[in-house]
Parts: C-alpha cells; sequence; structure tokens
C-alpha cells in the first residue's frame, strides 16, 4: 500500500558551488510532483525495455555467472574487457566507422563519456559549441565544470552550418573547447545532419582546429531512408560516443568513446579516478547477448515500435494542434520539437497540462540561456499509441485555452504577433 | 506528550517546494518537541495514509492551491480531525485577493485601486481593447498585476508602462484564472503576523521588506540576500500601531484563527495599504511569520507548539 511520507535532505547549504549551476530550472522544480498515474507522459526519453526478452537477457546473465564468474566479479581494466570493445567494433564497422580495439574506452553509459570529456577539457569560462536546443545530460555533465555555452540553431538539416561558422569566425582558431553535436535524431529536435553539413562541419572543425564531440545514441533507431555515416567515419579526429541503453538497455550503463590516443590516455586517467574500471558484469552479459544474432530481431522490434508510435504522434499532432504550431519531422529516434509563436510560453503552460493529465519537457530546458520558452520536447518512444493520441489531444486543449487567450490580446492590438483564424 | 501530529506538505500546488520546506521545519521542531511527528505529502494516498496514521492533529504546512483555498480544510472538518489555523471559510474568502480587497472597502480600510479579470473575460468578452482605460479606472503607471489567487509572489509583475501590461496579465493568468491590476503603493513594505492568544487576537512586531530589486517576488523571497528584513520595522510608533490595528481588524473580520498574516505597504504619509491576507503563512528559514515571532522573542519550536496546542484543543 502507498504513503505519503515524505523524506529530507538535512545536508542541504553545505555543496559546493560548482553545483549551482547544475540546478535545474525553478518552473520544472515545480512540477516534479507530476509523477500521478492519470498523467501520460511525453517527458522522459526511456527506451521501452519490455520488448527487450527476459529469455536473451537470462540467458546472457546466466553465462556470465557460470562461464565467466570468476572475471564478472573481478576489477578490470579501466579500458573495458577486449571481448566487448571487439563486439563494439562490430558494431561500428556496420555504421561505415572502421575503428581498432585500442580506439575504444567502454564508458557506463555515453553520459559517463560526456561528464569525462568535460572534466579533462574544460576550465570555468571555457567556451563549449553545441546545438541549440541540445541534449539537457550534456548540459548537465558540461555545466558542473562551469564554461560558457554558446548554441547554434538548427533547421530541418541539422545545425546550420552558416551560423556555426559566423560564431567560429567570431571565436576565432581554438576559440571553443569542443563542438558537441547530436547528429541523428537529434535529442530533442528530432532532426538529423544531412550528410553535405556532416562534410561542412568537418572542414570547420579542422580549419578552426576545434575538436569535435559526436554523439550518437540514436544512430541505429532509424524508421525509414538510408544510413548516414557518422562523422567518425569522416575524420579520425572526431570524439565519438556510443551507447547500448537503446539498442540494449540502459539497466547495464554501458557505453564508449572512440577517441584519438592523446585524449583516450587523459580520459582513461579521469575514469580511473571516476570507478577505476567499469562494470565487468555488464561487460560480460553484453558479450553474450551480442554474440548471438537474436538481438537484432529485438532491435528490429524495437524500432518498429517506436516507428509506429512516432506515427501515432505525428498523426495526433496534425489532427489536434493548432495551425499556429509547427514540429519536426523525425525518421528516428525518440523526440518531436514542437514550435509555438513567439508570444507563446511553453514553460508557464506547463502547470496547467499537469492539471489536466500530460506533461511535457518546456524548451528552455534544453538551452543554457533560457531561450526555447515557446517550444516543447515531446517523447513518442515509451507510450503505447492510444495513450500517445490521448495525451496529445489533452495538450492540445491546454493550448488551445492558452491560445484563444494569445488570440484574443492579439485581436485587442493588446500584443504583437500573428494568428489564423 | 505523545500527541501524534501529521505535517501536511507539498501537493500539487505551485508553492510546492516552499512548502516542502515550512513543512520540513515544522516537522523537525514537532519531533525536538516530543511529538510523534509524521511527514506526510499530500498525494492520492494521503486520506489512506491519515486513516491508518490517525493523527491527533493535522499541521497544515500547506501554501497555495488545495492548501490555503479551503480545500484541504474542508477535507479535515470531513474527516474529523483537527488542523492548525483558520477554517473553511476564512481560507476561502482571503485566498482571493479581490474578495479581501473588496472587504476592505466595505469597512473603511485602506487597499490600493484595483481591477480583477478573469481569463474569461478575455477570451469570451474582448476584455483586451479595453486595456487603455486601465490607467483611468486603476490609476497612472506603475502598476502590480498578479494572479488574485496564488502566492509567494508568483506570476507578480511591476508594470511601469502600457507596452508590458498584456504580457504581464497574460503571464499572471497562465498562473490562475484571475489577474488583478493594481495601483503601484510606493512605501515601506510590511508584513504583519496575528496570533489568537488568551485575550483574542494579537498582533506580532511588523517586519518591513526591502527587496533588493524593489519587487518582492518568488525570486526575491526565496534567494538569499536579494532582501533585507527589519524586524520590528523602522517605522514611527504610530504607523506601526495603525498597521497592527489593521492586521487585528482584518483577522477578525475574515474569521481567522490561530494566525494570519496581512501583507501591506506603509505610504509615505503613513496610509496603510492593505495587499492581501495570507492564512498559511511560510515557515521556511526566510519566512516572515517566523521572522515576526523572533522579534517577540517567540522561538520557531515554541511557535510550532502553540499552533500545534490550539489545533489539540478542537479535538473532540
Amino acid at each position: 500500500m502507498g504513503t505519503a511520507r515524505v523524506v529530507f535532505d538535512r545536508w542541504e547549504g553545505r555543496y559546493a558551488t560548482r553545483m549551482r549551476a547544475v540546478r535545474s530550472s525553478a518552473v520544472r522544480d515545480l512540477f516534479a510532483a507530476a509523477s500521478r498515474p492519470d498523467v501520460i507522459s511525453f517527458s522522459g526519453g526511456m527506451p521501452d525495455v519490455a520488448r527487450v526478452p527476459a529469455s536473451a537477457v537470462a540467458q546472457a546473465t546466466h553465462e556470465t555467472a557460470y562461464d565467466e564468474g570468476t572475471v564478472a566479479l573481478q576489477y578490470g581494466s579501466s579500458e573495458g574487457r577486449p571481448q566487448l570493445r571487439q563486439t563494439i567494433v562490430e558494431l561500428m564497422a556496420e555504421t561505415g566507422v572502421r575503428v581498432q580495439l585500442d580506439d575504444i574506452v567502454v564508458t557506463a553509459g555515453a553520459q559517463q563519456g560526456l561528464d569525462l570529456l568535460a572534466k579533462i577539457f574544460l576550465d570555468p569560462g571555457d567556451v563549449v559549441i553545441t546545438e541549440g536546443p541540445t541534449y539537457v545530460g550534456a548540459l548537465q555533465a558540461f555545466s558542473a565544470y562551469q564554461p560558457t555555452i554558446l548554441s547554434i540553431e538548427m533547421d530541418a538539416d541539422g545545425m546550420r552550418m552558416d551560423l556555426l561558422e559566423e560564431e567560429l569566425r567570431r571565436l576565432g582558431p581554438r576559440g571553443a573547447k569542443f563542438i558537441y553535436t547530436i547528429p541523428n535524431f537529434q535529442n530533442p529536435a528530432g532532426v538529423t545532419l544531412t550528410p553535405e553539413r556532416r562534410r561542412r562541419l568537418i572542414e570547420l572543425s579542422q580549419e578552426y582546429d576545434i575538436p569535435l564531440v559526436e554523439d550518437d545514441p540514436y544512430g541505429r533507431l532509424r524508421f525509414e531512408g538510408g544510413h548516414v555515416k557518422p562523422l567518425r567515419a569522416l575524420d579520425e579526429d572526431v570524439i565519438y560516443l556510443g551507447t547500448f541503453s537503446k539498442i540494449f538497455a540502459p539497466g547495464l550503463r554501458l557505453g564508449w568513446m572512440i577517441a584519438p590516443r592523446p585524449i583516450r590516455a587523459k580520459v582513461l586517467l579521469a575514469k580511473q579516478a571516476a570507478d577505476l574500471c567499469g562494470s565487468a558484469f555488464a561487460q560480460v552479459t553484453a558479450e553474450r547477448y551480442f554474440g548471438g544474432t537474436k538481438w537484432r530481431k529485438t532491435l528490429q522490434n524495437l524500432t518498429a515500435a517506436y516507428s509506429e508510435r512516432r506515427d501515432a504522434m505525428l498523426a495526433a499532432l496534425a489532427e489536434h494542434f493548432p495551425s499556429e504550431a509547427h514540429w519536426t519531422m523525425p525518421s528516428g529516434g525518440f523526440f518531436v520539437w514542437v514550435t509555438l509563436p513567439s508570444f507563446f510560453d511553453a514553460t508557464t503552460m506547463l502547470a496547467e497540462a499537469v492539471e489536466r493529465g500530460v506533461t511535457f519537457t518546456p524548451g528552455d530546458a534544453f538551452y543554457a540561456d533560457g531561450r526555447g520558452r515557446n517550444s516543447m520536447r515531446l517523447a513518442f518512444c515509451y507510450a503505447e499509441p492510444e495513450r500517445i493520441h490521448e495525451g496529445i489531444a489533452r495538450l492540445a486543449e491546454v493550448i488551445e485555452d492558452r491560445m484563444a487567450l494569445y488570440r484574443a490580446f492579439i485581436a485587442a492590438g493588446a500584443i504583437s504577433g500573428e494568428v489564423c483564424a | 506528550m505523545t500527541e501524534k501530529i501529521a505535517v501536511l506538505m507539498g501537493g500539487r500546488s505551485l508553492e510546492r517546494e516552499v512548502s516542502l520546506k515550512s513543512g520540513e521545519r515544522v516537522f523537525s521542531a514537532l519531533q525536538d518537541l516530543g511529538y510523534r511527528a509524521l511527514a506526510l505529502d499530500v498525494t492520492p494516498e494521503l486520506v489512506r495514509t491519515l486513516r491508518s496514521e490517525r493523527p491527533d492533529a493535522v499541521y497544515i504546512a500547506l501554501h497555495g492551491k488545495y492548501g490555503e483555498d479551503g480545500t484541504i480544510q474542508e477535507l479535515l472538518e470531513f474527516l474529523g480531525i483537527p488542523y492548525t489555523g483558520p477554517g473553511v471559510t476564512a481560507s476561502s474568502l482571503a485566498w482571493d485577493k479581490a474578495i479581501t480587497k473588496r472587504l476592505c472597502v466595505e469597512n473603511d480600510i485602506p487597499t490600493p485601486t484595483w481591477i480583477a479579470l478573469t481569463a474569461d473575460a478575455f477570451k469570451e468578452m474582448g476584455a483586451a481593447t479595453a486595456l487603455d482605460l486601465v490607467p483611468g479606472v486603476v490609476g497612472e503607471f506603475p502598476l502590480a498585476v498578479k494572479p488574485a489567487e496564488q502566492g509567494s509572489g508568483l506570476g507578480l509583475a511591476k508594470v511601469d508602462s502600457a507596452d508590458t501590461l498584456a504580457e504581464a496579465l497574460l503571464a499572471a493568468l497562465s498562473y490562475g484564472d484571475k489577474a488583478l491590476v493594481e495601483k503601484w503603493v510606493e512605501g515601506t513594505v510590511l508584513a504583519v503576523s496575528v496570533l489568537d492568544g488568551p485575550e483574542g487576537p494579537k498582533a506580532l512586531p511588523p517586519v518591513e521588506i526591502v527587496a533588493h530589486s524593489g519587487l518582492f517576488d518568488f525570486q526575491a523571497m526565496y534567494t538569499r540576500g536579494e532582501t533585507d528584513y527589519f524586524a520590528p520595522a523602522r517605522l514611527g510608533e504610530d504607523a506601526i500601531e495603525r498597521a497592527v490595528g489593521i492586521a487585528v481588524q482584518l483577522h477578525t473580520l475574515l474569521g481567522c484563527r490561530d494566525v494570519s498574516r496581512t501583507d501591506m505597504v506603509i505610504a509615505d504619509d503613513g496610509t496603510p495599504w492593505v495587499l492581501e491576507v495570507n492564512t498559511s503563512p511560510g515557515m521556511t528559514e526566510t519566512s516572515l511569520l517566523p521572522m515576526a515571532a523572533e522579534a517577540a522573542g517567540i522561538g520557531f519550536p515554541e511557535l510550532a507548539d502553540s499552533l500545534v496546542k490550539a489545533a489539540l484543543l478542537r479535538l473532540k
């Protein structure tokens, strides 16, 4: 039986100053309570792990315990087990990236890779360039090291290279510590960087001597269209972050980093300080899971489910959302990015949405500077298609309600803006 | 003394975080005092938990919607559990600032001129076409814009010109269905807490508030160093006496019991302009009621204890 008991943080007031920058926004804190069961959540980007067959996981862990128990229960090397890195070499080859065993460091999810890169590269005040909007977890990982984060706008083809070039010209050579990008089915925007722009991005990175960090959690979750080669396939200096979270399960906390040797050496030092080595047990389990061929079928099932949910969300958006709203058309991944008119404040709308039983992530979460208030990220990966439809209908009502107010103000000439009748 | 006291906090209100801070402080104070204290969040499990835990009284450390508007009070009446603070009627009346202000006008208590507009008045009746009339009716800029039913300065804005009035109204209306536009009164901001005692309601020393930004909003209220407080207030005896008299009068008019806090601005001519009455004042480290109590020589545990004892007296 549930309870309403509360537990407190009695250490408040004793934390380091650097943690202040990592705090989430006041408004999002206000809605920390949105965990009622009747609420349909489009907030979290959670993989549908229920579709990973328990039998395959049981088989892999069984083998781990019985065949390699003494290794799996022991400390391992900081770079990760060679067998798993061999698996990663093969996975990378399938996406068009040729790497050696030694190019790879196994990390606790790609998230650890972000933290380690920030740790080895960033002093307070250093510049980092990201897409705008960008992954909130990257902003969190970077913020702890107190950099200045500059974001570059995207369109349907990904990060705009003209704007990036403008920024780079202003900053000059080595004017930023790195450029962080999620080229495939970007989180949160859902867009994919085109092959032409990938080439241009590499050129600019070389011209201005600024390393590229390529974060690629969703690359294999493509619903349609041809595979686009990762940036790492075009330039060996690109730092690549991969993860097992979306092709297997986030519960294992397994990811990897591919980086030039000197960077890898620094990353390994930082990783030793962080956790000595990754979980050997998780690594052996993943080796065994990817040892067979069943995982391919499972990944196909997962991708098909996400694709169906993407369809459900796009259809529901087209049916219910007002004509003033625009959204991206992801051909893979987890997210749709909705942009409302510039006068619209999606952040304050969240209060009303929670009351009506639907949540989303307001756009300003994905910017370091408070922009994005007129936008929102909708995750289609987790809810079943019928729930998606119901949730979008509820959200549309809330938007319509707010929009009616904005329209009245615009019609009266009280605020400026253009609305459709 | 082993009475079991459930401290209600959190909930779904926009002031959830503030309430959790208030609740935490009250909870540990009650524990130190020897009560069997219970910290409860307001969730769909609340009633079930209250029924199984059977507390002797409830301390309402909730702020905002459901906690301060009569909802929780009505529920606790139904469950037959005594609770701290004002009852259903006083809570419902004070929750709507416009009603409190009407009550002021009817009783010759100064309150700044205002208008109240609902979202429906804008959506269904074209109220936005009349914004040009606002300065004529309410007064010249600057004006204060705020949601009629909300605490902690959420959605509060000082509007300096006609250009930003609409924007401020839209923001206020995302925090509730009714917005107030009120004449901005320059002067000393004062919070006057009133506690019920054996000889009836008695005011604590007024607390003077100096927000560095000039606007005592959510940010100023809950960020250390952004606001200075003076308790007792740096005002003459006459002004203090008048302010205190009004706070006690409003406490009685609204039918408050145990505690209330009236916020007002004392203009340069000494007129105390009433802004609102709070029936569930904050109990955080930067809150005004504990500060006033401290100035009167009443420590936080003693304050919490007196409120709990008053509720326990109502135990049938």
